[in-house]
């Protein structure tokens, strides 16, 4: 082995460097033992004798430095060769685990010319593909996109031929079998080798178990909002109908239980909606759109729309809007579906006779909307959850399920966040609620 | 022509829907008539030559999004006044209806007849 052959060099140029000092050595005390016996009447003077010693041990410290300089230069060759050596065994062990890595790796791994062909594939790839390694090496790997990726194809093959990264891309890839699959797709350049030129490394995540779950949630939540907004909407109608569509004036009974049907089916429709924004929100298709907002505006066209329920609890309103967010840069149907679920929050968890105030601020920190109650309030240990899914406050658990959802607070912060905005609240049980939107 | 009823097509695959807007409509003193399927809608429109086309989105045969395309390519139908009534919001579908021609997008349980009834008198008098 040449590791061994050239250690024994190292051994034996050391050996013989050494046996060369220790000969130089001898020869130098030599010297001075001569020089001391000859000269022996001179040196019974005690200070010429302290003189002499020490120019000994300064020739000798001087002759051992010089030795040491000659043996580190004469095995220099072999040291820094040993060096190499070590260095290269550990780069062979790092690459070996490297290779098992992304050999072994359950992502499946691609190595691409600088022409996308195909040079190396891992087992997860093979396995993936459903093919052996023949089928693939050499072949261009965007030729296995699906058909209806041409569009994507044609700019990501541009991405790589430019080596700009391709970083988690959702595209269609077709198998050997014909299966078309969802896959995130990351291409990372790898510099160049001088055995194969550049080399791209191609990751394939398998998402389309994923995405036909997805899939199959949006169709859910669009089907089933249809099939029940329809109804609502039907309801709705025949209602208005009976109320105010010209048939006549209705007696006084029928009329009162017919005004409770259109309270609880509006209800109804607010709840289809809040179900229906949270699907959209989690399913990231909550688009916004922002253009001039008038804040004022949708506050007063909200509580109109409250108004029966404002009434029947005879809630007092008060209003204090400054002028600088009646042209407000926001998504207007988003931030109104925000204000609706504070107001409605504030009038149905407030009592008979309380009151509820709307603020609309500027301040030199920004825009702010508050709306402030003197209901139920939040019990202080439950204050850090209120954001939460599906969470309802302990003391609101009496008013029924179908008009407090646990939707509504988590609903409002996700949206106000979604338009770049902070809600924050303070709160006393018992005293009331202050919720302000701050955009 | 101003003497002259308005004549409005109402085109919603929903039975119950369709019959009560159109007996709203006909007491606010248009002319209403219902077809109950795209397919119908679209036929009835290029014959009737309403001054407004009420489509429903989701439809059987025709979707209300496909009938706007197609009206939409007619001569007639190019500049005819159209509001989608729709169960969703469909945003995409929104913002490429409101392109071409007069269009207002309604979803149905936001508005009472009566808000609708006052869109439509709306877009007759020429107001947004």
């Amino acid at each position: 082995m040449p590791n061994n052959q050239l250690i024994k060099k190292h051994l034996l140029n050391s050996l013989v460097v050494f046996i060369s000092l220790i000969g130089f050595l001898g020869f130098i005390l030599f010297i001075f033992y001569r020089v001391s016996s000859e000269s022996s009447l001179y040196l019974s003077n005690s200070l010429a004798f302290l003189q002499f010693k020490i120019l000994a041990v300064s020739v000798i410290v001087v002759s051992t430095l010089v030795a040491y300089i000659i043996y580190l230069l004469c095995t220099s060759e072999t040291r820094t060769r040993l060096l190499v050596l070590e260095a290269t065994r550990e780069l062979a062990e790092s690459k070996g685990q490297l290779q098992k890595l992304y050999e072994g790796a359950p992502v499946p791994y691609l190595t691409l010319n600088s022409k996308g062909e195909v040079q190396d594939l891992n087992k997860a790839a093979l396995r993936f593909f459903g093919v052996v390694a023949e089928d693939m090496l050499q072949k261009n790997f965007f030729s296995f996109f699906s058909d209806e990726e041409k569009e994507k194809t044609a700019q990501l093959v541009q991405h790589y031929n430019l080596r700009i990264p391709i970083n988690r891309e959702e595209v269609r890839i077709v198998n050997k079998v014909g299966d078309v699959r969802w896959v995130l797709l990351s291409v990372f350049d790898m510099g160049s080798s001088t055995k194969n030129g550049r080399l791209g490394l191609v990751t394939v995540f398998d998402i389309d178990d994923q995405k036909k779950l997805e899939q199959t949630k949006t169709e859910f939540v669009s089907l089933a909002s249809h099939q029940l907004r329809t109804p609502l909407a039907t309801f709705k109608w025949y209602i208005d109908m009976l109320l105010s569509g010209g048939l006549g004036e209705l007696p006084e009974k029928p009329k009162d239980y017919i005004s409770k049907l259109y309270t609880v089916n509006e209800e109804m429709i607010d709840l289809v909606d809040t179900l229906l924004n949270v699907s959209r929100l989690e399913l990231g298709k909550l688009t916004i759109e922002k253009k001039e907002t008038n804040v004022p505006e949708a506050v007063e066209s909200i509580l109109t729309e409250l108004s029966s329920q404002i009434t029947k609890k005879n809630i007092v309103i008060e209003k204090s809007f400054g002028d600088g967010l009646k042209n407000l840069d926001s998504d207007p149907r988003l931030l109104r579906i925000a204000i609706h679920n504070l107001l409605t929050n504030a009038v149905k968890y407030t009592g008979e006779g309380g009151r509820v105030t709307v603020s609309l601020a500027e301040t030199l920190s920004g825009k702010t909307i508050s709306v402030s109650d003197t209901g139920l309030g939040i019990p202080k240990s439950e204050q850090g959850k209120i954001f939460q899914k599906l969470f309802r406050a302990s003391n609101v658990k009496d008013v029924s399920a179908s008009q407090s959802t646990g939707l509504g607070l988590y609903l409002i912060k996700s949206i106000v966040e979604n338009l770049g905005g902070t809600l924050s609240f303070v709160s006393e049980e018992g005293k009331g609620s202050t919720f302000t939107i701050k955009l | 022509m101003n003497t002259q009823k308005k004549k409005i097509l109402v085109v919603d695959d929903d039975e119950n829907l369709r019959t009560v807007l159109v007996d709203k409509l006909e007491i606010s003193g248009f002319d209403a008539l219902g077809a109950k399927d795209g397919q119908e809608g679209l036929d009835k429109a290029l014959t009737n030559h309403p001054d407004m086309v009420i489509l429903d989105g989701m439809m059987p045969r025709l979707t209300g999004w496909q009938v706007l395309e197609k009206l939409r390519q007619d001569t007639w139908g190019k500049d005819v006044k159209v509001i989608m009534l729709t169960a969703v919001e469909d945003f995409e579908k929104m913002a490429k209806a409101m392109e071409g021609g007069s269009c207002q997008y309604l979803v149905k349980t936001n508005y009472s007849l009566d808000e609708v009834v006052k869109k439509i008198q709306d877009m007759f008098a020429g107001k947004k």
